[in-house]
């Protein structure tokens, strides 16, 4: 079943977060945006505040969704953090959430990268 | 917080070619089983270089296997070398697909002693690639080394005896290292049957008259002097030029070899061909820059000059080379090799060449023609003169006029005068003259007599008083330059050669003395 990728990705980062707090971390904004970018979570786990990118896509017949998040993407993370933070000076680190699904929108793959950026 | 990975790390080994020195690579590929998947190369690698990453992921994928979803880091150390062309797209794919696990290590023999080259292509084929002759020559330094080189430019390295394997695709290398389909190494081809003849292309004997200047071409072909041709349009200068290479002796193993090395490492080898066993002939238009001449590149290549070395540089129309090109000429001509410097380097490139030019005697080309009349003025000529400067016309040993020949010895119903030499029998004389020059040089790396240095000079040639004499007053009455002395002396050993004699005589300098330039 084809899905607009707008409701992919809504799905995507559902299931990312149900993955973090199984993970046991604790969720602290989910899309905080403004007019430049987007952070899709923000999570916290033993005090360090973890910007997640996460990115779905139906089969891996058109590439992976690892190969989506590029150089420019992650420095678009990286800047949206910054204004986050304000200047604060908080241990933190960006990670990216690759998630596969089935045809039939189950989950085939997850994968959590650490530390990307 | 930090957990041990066990990345699979491989080295593959090429190797690099500065100028024309060969330095070994480690090509370390890392791919790691945690980190967010990417595909990046360090160690100064040039954009050709970077490229790789999309050739080689596209090669790998199309060739059957798969390009591990993983963080693959490539470094080619030593870190502080510059590299450049595409001969890493090898080693890299090899080494992903024995990092990633996809090629068992174990099937692989000895990887320390394995060398991998060559520029992929997107579907998995070995495209051909510069500079394999280098890589063969290197391998060969070290006992028990095998290299792995595209097939198209495989047999540039069969005349290296070490075992070559010709590969043709990516997915072949792989089946050579799991036996399933094992490559064949080309057999080794010695130097000496690649050198036969081969039949000229112009004959001396198709030129009419002009029996002075064929003289003088057999002095330069033998003595490899430089030799300049001067005369009205017409005459025949460009067609003496032309048969030059069909009397020039066959390369010796150690010249080919010389020469082929310089050729692999432009990139000028035609695909398929082993080695170059003609003496290059070299005629750069007139436009030439100084940089196509004498070499030059941010990576330095080689130029004109080398290209033609242990050959002929051909400059036809000499006036009408820009001055700058004509001038850096002159160290070259001295000392027979070129060194280029660069930011990226300095590199130096042999160039020992015969110098062959031609020249008009004014614009118009007909001043001291016996009918008709120059139209340029004083000023032209005395202009047209100067954009040769003298310290080159000092370098050139053999000053030739190349006159206007009578109609009738065109005349088409006259047979070939039965008296004309031939090409063959030039050659033959030339040989004979190499010969009597390589017994002389034994043990130098002096090919000809034109190579020879002043004390040389001092030990080889022996000068009957007579001689001697001769030469002085000679050298009094024309104000001789000590260049010119020395050169006179070794074109005059040139033709004592030809003459079999083992010292210089009065008949040989005072023959080596027409051909000095009088004005």
């Amino acid at each position: 079943m084809k899905l607009f990728n707008t409701v992919t990705g809504k799905k995507g980062e559902e299931i990312a977060s149900e993955f973090l707090k199984n993970k046991g971390y604790e969720i602290v904004e989910r899309n905080w945006r403004n007019k430049f970018g987007e952070i899709d979570i923000i999570a916290k786990k033993d005090n360090v505040l973890v910007f997640v990118e996460v990115k779905t896509k139906i089969g891996e017949l058109y590439g992976l969704p690892e190969e989506m998040v590029g150089r420019g993407k992650l420095q678009k993370v990286r800047n949206m953090a910054t204004v986050y933070l304000k200047g604060k000076e908080i241990s933190c680190r960006i990670d990216v959430i690759a998630i596969v699904l089935a045809d039939n929108g189950s989950v085939s793959r997850i994968n959590h990268y650490e530390n990307v950026y | 917080m930090y957990t041990i990975r066990n990345n699979m790390l491989t080295k593959i080994r090429s190797t690099a070619n500065i100028g024309l020195t060969t330095i070994p690579i480690d090509v370390e590929v890392d791919v790691a089983t945690a980190g967010f998947p990417g595909f990046t190369i360090v160690g100064l690698a040039s954009k050709a270089v970077e490229e790789a990453r999309e050739r080689v992921k596209t090669a790998i994928i199309n060739s059957g296997f798969d390009f591990p979803p993983k963080k693959i880091t490539v470094n080619l150390a030593p870190a502080d070398i510059p590299k450049d062309g595409a001969a890493y797209d090898l080693p890299i794919a090899v080494g992903i697909l024995i990092a990633s696990e996809q090629l068992p290590e174990n099937t692989v023999f000895d990887l320390k002693k394995q060398f991998f080259y060559g520029e992929l292509s997107l579907d998995g084929t070995l495209r051909p690639t510069k500079g394999v002759l280098l890589l063969a020559l290197f391998a060969k330094k070290i006992t028990g080394s095998q290299i792995f080189v595209p097939e198209f430019s495989a047999n540039e390295a069969s005349v290296v005896n070490i075992p070559v394997y010709p590969v043709l695709t990516l997915h072949r290398i792989i089946q050579h290292f799991t036996k399933t389909k094992p490559l064949n190494p080309l057999t080794y081809i010695s130097v000496k049957d690649e050198l036969d003849m081969e039949p000229p292309e112009f004959d001396l004997s198709e030129i009419a008259g002009q029996e002075q200047a064929k003289r003088a071409i057999i002095i330069a072909a033998s003595g490899g002097h430089n030799m300049l041709m001067f005369g009205p349009p017409g005459t025949g200068k460009t067609m003496l030029a032309r048969a030059l290479p069909g009397i020039l002796p066959p390369l010796n193993e150690q010249e080919a070899l010389e020469v082929t090395r310089i050729y692999s490492i432009s990139g000028l080898l035609p695909p398929g061909a082993s080695l170059i066993t003609k003496r290059p002939f070299r005629a750069p238009h007139h436009g030439v820059s100084t940089v196509g001449l004498i070499g030059g590149g941010s990576n330095p290549m080689p130029g004109e000059v080398s290209l033609a070395h242990l050959g002929v540089l051909f400059l036809d129309e000499m006036p009408e080379f820009p001055r700058s090109a004509l001038e850096s000429l002159r160290q070259p001509m001295e000392d027979g090799d070129v060194e280029i410097v660069r930011v990226a380097g300095h590199v130096k490139y042999p160039a020992s060449f015969t110098l062959l030019a031609a020249i008009n005697p004014c614009p118009c080309g007909y001043l001291g023609h016996p009918k008709r009349a120059c139209t340029c003025s004083e000023r032209q000529i005395a202009k047209y003169r100067h954009r040769i400067s003298g310290p080159i016309l000092d370098r050139i040993d053999l000053h030739v006029s190349v006159s206007v020949i009578a109609v009738e010895k065109l005349s088409l119903s006259l047979k070939n005068n039965p008296n004309a030499i031939t090409s063959k029998q030039a050659k033959a004389m030339v040989v004979t003259a190499r010969d009597i020059q390589t017994k002389r040089f034994a043990g130098t790396n002096i090919y000809t007599n034109s190579q020879m240095k002043n004390k040389d000079v001092k030990k080889f040639c022996m000068l009957t008083p007579e001689s001697e004499n001769i030469l002085k007053l000679a050298s009094d009455t024309y104000n001789f330059s000590a260049r010119s002395y020395i050169r006179m002396i070794k074109v005059a050993r040139t033709i004592a050669d030809l003459d079999h004699k083992k010292d210089i005589l009065p008949n040989h300098i005072a023959e080596s003395l027409q051909y000095k330039q009088m004005v």
